[in-house]
């Protein structure tokens, strides 16, 4: 017994430490000003003079982390990407190499080498980028090429209704295209407090 | 097969017996016994199997979604959050990840899921949501209704 409420003991004391590595890690909501909650009002009942000295601590550390993507990215030391594109209606969580599948109906052809520009959020062995809800354009480039298009196979739709006479039968294919991604690519410095503005129109997949 | 009249006509219905059962035939090859032999089982098996097979189509995606929510449950709860909460918090970040994106997240880049757990904690601290019951490091920061917790 004494042992089950010891490593009960640590499992409790984990929870507020795993809360508190939240500044000290590298991960944060590093695009999108870290600290929206500055904007809201402080309660007046926690002692205000703390306040003001740990929020200007919280907002060293935003532009630390900022920094220190932005070094490692420079260093070309932050390995290999990974992205999650939003495409066709679909999410994919995608890395350069991959061939991601869209189904049905999708105009690009083969040979077409084209941009994924709604990435909802890159990553690599150090760092996220979360988008709110998608990264602002320019930040992650993500390029891909139409490798194939052709149809699945046949499915057969076959309905029947047994002692009423009712059986039906028919046979579709879809169209699929094949994109393989080429590269993924943090293309300039992160800034912690560039609030995403983008033009709707220029972004068409 | 020469239609010289209506009745001779409506008597020769479809291709060749041989051709006809062969179709079936073609599908019922991997079943066991008489299903695979006997024209009769086999016809009723492989019309049975397609309307799975059609029925099926659907069902794969319902099961994939459902999957996908008990990944993202699990993937929340080893950080004490449940999982309404968790997409609340998310949302109201708009951060807008679907089930799926986040349960592949939370198995192949268990990081960057910690960190979508805890950004979506923190909005749910300072939304004040009644499953928070812990404060947060911002919370007690800016002091954010607070009071309300614990």
């Amino acid at each position: 017994m004494s042992f089950l409420a010891h490593t009960m003991r640590q499992v409790l004391r984990q929870a507020p430490t795993r809360t508190s590595t939240l500044t000290g890690a590298m991960r944060c909501l590093s695009l999108a000003p870290a600290l929206w909650q500055q904007n809201k009002p402080a309660a007046a009942a926690v002692a205000p003079i703390e306040v003001a000295a740990v929020a200007k601590d919280q907002q060293k550390e935003c532009l630390s982390i900022c920094e220190r993507v932005n070094q490692q990215v420079a260093k070309q030391e932050q390995g290999r990407l990974f992205a999650v594109v939003h495409l066709c209606g679909k999410q994919f969580k995608i890395t350069a190499g991959d061939i991601i599948l869209v189904e049905g109906y999708w105009p690009p052809t083969t040979g077409d080498e084209i941009s994924l520009d709604k990435v909802l959020l890159a990553g690599a062995r150090d760092f996220t980028l979360i988008g709110r809800p998608i990264l602002e354009p320019g930040l992650v480039t993500v390029k891909a090429t139409v490798v194939e298009k052709t149809l699945t196979h046949t499915k057969t739709h076959f309905k029947k209704k047994r002692r009423k006479q009712y059986m039906r039968i028919n046979f579709q294919r879809s169209p699929n295209t094949m994109i393989r991604i080429n590269t993924i690519e943090v293309a300039r410095p992160v800034d912690g407090n560039a609030e995403a503005e983008q033009e709707p129109s220029k972004r068409l997949f | 097969m020469v239609f010289l009249n209506i009745p001779l006509f409506v008597r020769a219905r479809g291709p060749d017996e041989f051709w006809r059962k062969r179709r079936i035939f073609k599908l019922a090859a991997h079943y066991r016994s008489r299903t695979r032999n006997v024209y009769s089982f086999a016809i009723r098996s492989v019309h049975r199997a397609l309307a799975y097979a059609t029925k099926g189509r659907k069902l794969k995606k319902l099961d994939m979604a459902q999957l996908w929510t008990t990944r993202v449950e699990a993937g929340c709860q080893q950080y004490g959050v449940g999982l309404e909460t968790f997409k609340e918090g998310l949302t109201r970040t708009s951060i807008l990840l679907n089930r799926k994106m986040l349960s592949d997240l939370a198995i192949w880049e268990p990081r960057s899921f910690e960190a979508l757990v805890k950004i979506s904690r923190e909005r749910s601290a300072v939304e004040g949501f009644p499953d928070i019951k812990q404060r947060s490091a911002f919370n007690q920061v800016y002091g954010l209704r607070n009071l309300k917790l614990d």
